[in-house]
This record gives structure tokens, sequence and C-alpha cells, in this order.
């Protein structure tokens, strides 16, 4: 019973298998149920695990199905252990509560037997790379679920759009695979083993300068697949894929295989100092320039994508901090909140008939009341306002950035992650403020657009969203300051770890106080602009604040012209050298060669065939040539001779 | 007096053989060409003989009648398609027939 654990990983993948063999025979309803119980199964069998687990101490335990080569140490293993337990009730669970809403959201697709085959194979990628015992099946993993993403953000493939998408997403998850490959290779060197066990024993033998180098390769990966900075423009392009799809994929679960990865090496992590640095400026980075970019959006899922590379943002300063725990925290709530803010805007786009721009939005409360509420739930809960399950989850972070600058040996150090923690507090307050914008531009402020046959979504689609809005309110319990639940699973993952503690007492209040402030100041001027109308109200003509405010406002939806810069600095000298390596390499050299040797053959042989005259006469005197040139050489040749 | 040795014999055949050899080239007649191949194969037949006799072994007697067997049957066929060609044109030249051109 120990290795029931196993099993979640398997069914979504024979799920997939038998929708795909199936696809032509069966109709919705069919691949419906088949795809809606696996999911309820395999969910059901993860809680079942992850209690018999949890009742036998979160002690760990490991399964090796092959042992592929003994030196180096090399198998195909799983393991069920806090962290991956975490991940598969969290995969299998939203998984579950995703595909309900697809039932609804694909209704009358083309594709839809291949939405769910996709749907199920990305289910198995994911928790092939989060139950993996070892680097080697989490790289499969890793890969597999690089592909399926990019078989869902594609998945409109007509669009050219979406396949444009597709194939960006597909190329720069690439970047960040190459260096996550080198660093493999470079732990299979030194370590001589894939296992994550023996590789975080003796990682303490380990030169700092080795773990440096093994952790920045790595990160590379990560910073791919979870789009920090630089790698992130794919995110929002991935927005073209069906909703729920981004819902899960972008949002939940795959976008956080990075922040899980480095989790899962913080053992080794932990004794870099380099790495950590860099972990926590790029987040930051990533998050303010993320946050700030989502301010001037009016794609309904362009605002949550770039909220989502904020967020991730947030759980790299985390990791950067030293706060695993508060990291995973963070993933875990930030996946409720933002399946339902993605499942929501999902619902009003199904409304509007697949119209995602917001300026035609506008007063939809009234006409799809429910909806709201949940996105307006899932909007608070991402702004961190207490006692919802962003709050929690963010203000640890915050609180462990802080707590970090307290225990640096250098005064440097310690101004350097103050500075850190009032960043991160900015990027907060920004998070409070576009959001607030999000929700208010769509379901309060009147544009003078009739919406009065714009419905309510169908039951199939609220279900999931009440389900969602409750966990987004109450999952921030699991580890409050009062009750470290989630600590307490991941004690034996992080076991030789030296996690960053909170601080105590009145400076944790007075932090939270910080960060509340944070958020609802964020809301407040947001609910001033776009709800109350402030800057109609009063006269800010002589303030001259017309130019400033345009220049944030066209910085903001061109991302600071970062994808310009890249396209201009990157794209194009690539595209410009792939060109001329398609000219001379493939031009010149290998057509060039193949052709040489045909045109060879058939001059040659237009030249022998010369020869072949038909008439008998004359190849007789070539018989008699050749015959001449035997005796000749019968003769001459002194050793034949003899 | 005039020994008569084997290498007589020798460039009798040598003789015959190449009197074939030149037919063959610049013949065009099915018929004549057909006799220098006998002219050939008796050529060599000689030969054989010659050597045979030269050496005091019967192997080269042997192996010209397996030639004379092999010519006979070649005459079989080869008459029939001198015959086939016959039928197909009025005369018997063998140049007419070059669809094995290159």
């Amino acid at each position: 019973m120990d290795f029931l654990f196993v099993l979640p990983i398997f069914l979504p993948l024979l799920t997939a298998i038998f929708l795909f063999l199936n696809r032509k025979i069966f109709n919705e309803l069919v691949t419906n149920f088949f795809t809606l119980n696996s999911a309820l199964l395999s969910f059901a069998i993860s809680f079942f695990a992850f209690v018999t687990f949890a009742l036998a101490k979160f002690k760990p335990i490991s399964l090796t199905l092959y042992q592929w080569t003994r030196t180096p140490d090399i198998t195909i293993g799983f393991t069920l252990d806090g962290l991956s337990g975490v991940m598969l009730l969290l995969v299998t669970g939203l998984s579950f509560v995703i595909q309900l809403f697809s039932t609804s959201y694909m209704e009358k697709d083309e594709k839809h037997s291949n939405y769910f085959v996709y749907f199920n194979f990305f289910v198995f990628s994911m928790l092939l790379l989060v139950m993996s015992s070892n680097f080697l099946v989490m790289f499969f993993g890793w890969e597999l679920v690089g592909l399926s993403s990019y078989l869902l953000i594609s998945f409109w493939s007509q669009k050219p759009a979406a396949a444009k998408a597709g194939n960006k997403a597909f190329v720069i998850n690439r970047i960040g695979d190459f260096g996550f490959l080198i660093g493999l290779m470079i732990i299979l060197n030194t370590f001589n083993t894939f296992d994550f066990h023996t590789v975080m024993q003796s990682s303490t033998n380990i030169s700092e300068n080795t773990i440096t180098t093994i952790s920045l390769f790595l990160l590379l990966g990560a910073f791919g697949k979870s789009a920090q900075f630089p790698l992130f423009s794919w995110l929002p392009d991935a927005m073209e894929g069906p909703t729920p799809a981004s819902a899960l994929i972008h949002a939940a679960t795959m976008v956080t295989a990075g922040v899980f990865m480095l989790v899962r090496i913080s053992p080794m992590l932990q004794h870099s100092a380099t790495a950590s640095i860099v972990i926590i400026s790029f987040g930051l980075l990533t998050a303010l320039i993320a946050a700030f970019s989502a301010m001037n959006q009016y794609d309904i899922k362009k605002v949550l994508a770039y909220s989502t590379i904020s967020q991730l943002g947030f759980m790299f300063i985390a990791i950067g901090a030293g706060a695993y725990v508060a990291a995973i925290f963070h993933l875990v709530t930030h996946a409720f909140f933002k399946a339902l803010l993605f499942l929501g805007a999902g619902a009003v786009i199904h409304s509007m008939h697949h119209e995602q721009d917001m300026r035609k939005m506008g007063g939809l409360r009234k006409r799809m009341p429910i909806t709201a509420g949940m996105m307006g739930i899932g909007t608070l809960a991402i702004s961190g306002i207490p006692p919802l399950a962003g709050f929690w989850s963010k203000d640890e972070i915050l609180a462990s950035v802080f707590a970090k600058a307290g225990m640096a040996n250098e005064l440097v150090f310690s101004i350097m992650y103050y500075l850190f923690w009032a960043l991160t507090l900015g990027a907060a307050l920004l998070t409070a403020f576009y959001m607030g914008r999000h929700w208010l531009l769509i379901f309060e402020k009147d544009n003078g657009i009739d919406h009065s046959e714009v419905q309510e979504a169908p039951k199939a689609m609220i279900r999931p969203l009440i389900l969602l809005g409750i966990f987004s309110i109450f999952i921030g319990f699991i580890n409050t300051p009062f009750f470290h639940g989630l600590e307490k699973v991941l004690h034996e993952t992080l076991e030789n770890v030296e996690v960053t503690h909170l601080p105590e007492g009145i400076a944790l209040v007075i932090l939270a106080v910080f960060s509340i402030g944070a958020g609802f100041t964020g809301l407040i001027i947001a609910f001033l602009i776009f709800g109350f109308q402030l800057h109609k109200r009063i006269n800010l003509g002589k303030f001259k604040l017309e130019s400033p405010i345009n220049l944030v406002k066209d910085l903001s939806s061109n991302v600071l012209y970062l994808n310009k810069f890249g396209n201009v600095f990157f794209v194009s000298g690539m595209k410009n050298f792939s060109r001329k390596v398609a000219v001379i390499v493939d031009g010149l050299i290998i057509d060039g060669s193949v052709n040489f040797i045909s045109s060879a053959f058939a001059k040659t042989s237009k030249i022998t065939s010369a020869t072949q005259t038909g008439l008998v006469r004359n190849y007789v005197v070539y018989f008699g040539l050749f015959l001449i040139l035997l005796i000749s050489l019968f003769i001459f040749t002194p050793l034949v001779a003899q | 007096m005039l020994e008569v040795t084997t290498d007589w014999y020798l460039t009798l055949a040598a003789i015959l053989f190449s009197i074939g050899f030149f037919g063959m080239m610049i013949r065009k007649n099915a018929l004549i060409m057909f006799m220098c191949i006998e002219l050939m194969l008796n050529a060599v037949n000689l030969t054989f003989i010659a050597a045979s006799k030269h050496f005091g072994q019967i192997d080269g007697q042997i192996a010209v009648f397996f030639v004379l067997v092999v010519a006979a049957a070649e005459v079989v066929v080869g008459l029939a398609i001198i015959v086939s060609i016959f039928r197909k044109q009025s005369s018997a030249s063998v140049d007419v027939l070059n669809v094995s051109r290159g």
C-alpha cells in the first residue's frame, strides 16, 4: 500500500492513450465521463496516499522501478515526501477542478477529445516531474511538460497567433532547458549519481564553486520554465491557448516547476551565496517588471499572465531569501487563486462570446454576479488582504526578506536586503493596484456598452469557481504564524536546510501591517481611478501630469520595450545568422555536395554510355583490347610470371 | 630434317585464333561471325591437344571433348538465332540490331 502514490502518475497517461485511441468513436459525453472519473480517481488515490503518508509521520517513501546502470547510479524511481506530496495533491486536485470547467468551456469544439488527450498527457508529465526521486526522471517530466504545454498553447493552431505563440514558448523554454541539461551533466560528473537524496547529502563535501556553477545552470532552466526575467516573454503570448489550459499550465502548475525544482535542490542551493543573490535579484526584477507591465494591459488574460510572472517572482524572492517553505506556501496559495482568476476570466470570455478586450466589458457585475463575486475573492486574495490565502503567503515572503536583512553579517548586505524588502513591498502594492483595476474594468466601470444579453456562465463553470473561491479563502490557514502545518509537512525534505525564520512578536505584526497596508493602498488607488473616476472629478490640469502618465502607460503596455529590445538585439541577429546558415551551409555545402555527386554520376555515365554502341563488332574490339591488357600484365608482372 | 615441335602447333593455333578474332571484328554478317567463333573454338582445342601431347597428360584432351559438346550445343542455339534474324530482315547483317545502344 506504501507505493500507492505511483498510481496517480500513470493514470492520466493511460487516460490520454485510451482517449487518443478512441477519439473517433467517443462523443463529448463519453470523453467527459472517462476523463473526469479518471481525474477524480487520481485525486482520491493521491489523497489517500497522502493521508497514509501523513499518518506515518511524513517519512519519505521511495520506489525504484528500474535500475538502468549501477555506475554511474542511474535509476527510474519515484519518491513521496512532503514536497512531492503537496505537489501531488495540488496537481491532481486542480486537474480535476479545471477539467470539470473545461467540459463546459470546450463544449462543441472540433478538437474536444484532443484537448483532453493533451490535458491528461500534461498532468502525467507534471506528475512525473514532481514525483521523481532523481534528476533524470525529473528531466523527462521537465521536457514532456514543455511539449504538452506547446500542444496546448497552439491548440487552435488554425490561428496564426496561437501557432506562433506555441513556437515562441517552445523556443524560449529550450534556452532554459539547455542550461538545465548542462547542470545535469555537471551533477552526473561530480556526484556520479542522479539520486536527489545522495546528491544532497554529498553536496556538503563539494567546493562552493562547483555548487554555484551547478546551481546557476539549473537556475537557467528554472528561469525558462518559470518565466523569469529575461526569459519571461513567452508566458503572455501563451495566453492564445484555451483559457482552462492557461489556468492549469500557465498559472497553477507548470510554471511553478522552476520554483519546485529550486526547493528540491535547496540543501545544495543553501551552500552557494552567489546563487541566492542571483535568485533574489532576478526574482525581484521579474516581480517589478511584470507588475509594472500588467498595469496598462487591456486583454483580460494578459493581465493575469503578467500577474503570474510577477507572483512567480515573489516565489523566487522567497527562495533567494532562504524561505523555502514560504516559496512552496505561496506556490500553493497562488495556484488556487490564480486558477480561480483564470477560470473566472474564462467564464467571462465564454459569456462575452470570446471577447477578451476589457474595454468592451465593464458593468458585468449585475449580469454575472457569482463570477464577479468569485473573481473578487481571487482579487482580494492575490492582493494580500487578510484573512484570504494570498495574505499569509505573501506576508511570510516579505517577513522572510526582512529577517534575512537582520541576519546578514555585513552592513552592505543588510542594507541591500532592506532595499529588497522595500521593493518587494512596492511590487505587492502594484499587484493590488493592477488586480483591482482588472476587476473594476471588467465588472464595475461603465463603458456605456449594453450588456443586457450577457448571461451568467453555465453551472459546470460556476461550480469549479465556487470550489476554488472557498479554497482561495481558506487555503492560507495551512501555514500561519500560529499553525505551522506546511512547515511540518516539508520538515523531512528540508531537514538539513537552514530555513530563514520569521521574526517574532511585535516585529511580525508591524511587518504584517505594512503588507496589509500595501494591499489596501493598491486597491484603493485602483478604486479611486477606475471606480470613483477621481481624475475626472478633480481638475488635474494644473499639475501637468499628462505626459508622465502617458509615458508610464506607454512603457507599461509595451513591457518597457523589452520585447522590442530582445527582437532587435537577439531575434533579428539570430534570424540573419540562421538565414546565412541556410544559404551557406544548407545551400552551398550540403545541397552543393549532393548535387555535385549526382551530376558527376550523370556526366560520367553519359561519357561511358557512348562506348555502348550496340554493335557486336565494337564489343569484340573491347574484348580484344582487354585480352591484350591481361596478356601484357601476365607477361610483364614478374610475380605472376613466376 | 625439320622437326614439328609443340611450338608449331601453338603458332598455328594463335594464327587461327587471330583470324577468327579479326573476322569477328570486321564482318557484320551473322553467319560469318558464327563461323569465326567456331574457328576460335577450334584454335583453342588445338592448343589443348598440343599441350596434352607436350606434357603427356590426358586432361587437355578431355577438355577438348567438353568444348566440342558445348560448341555443338552453341551451334543449335546460334543457328536458331541466325534463322530468326533472317526472318526479321532480308539480310543477315547484325548492325541493324543495335537496340542496346547507350
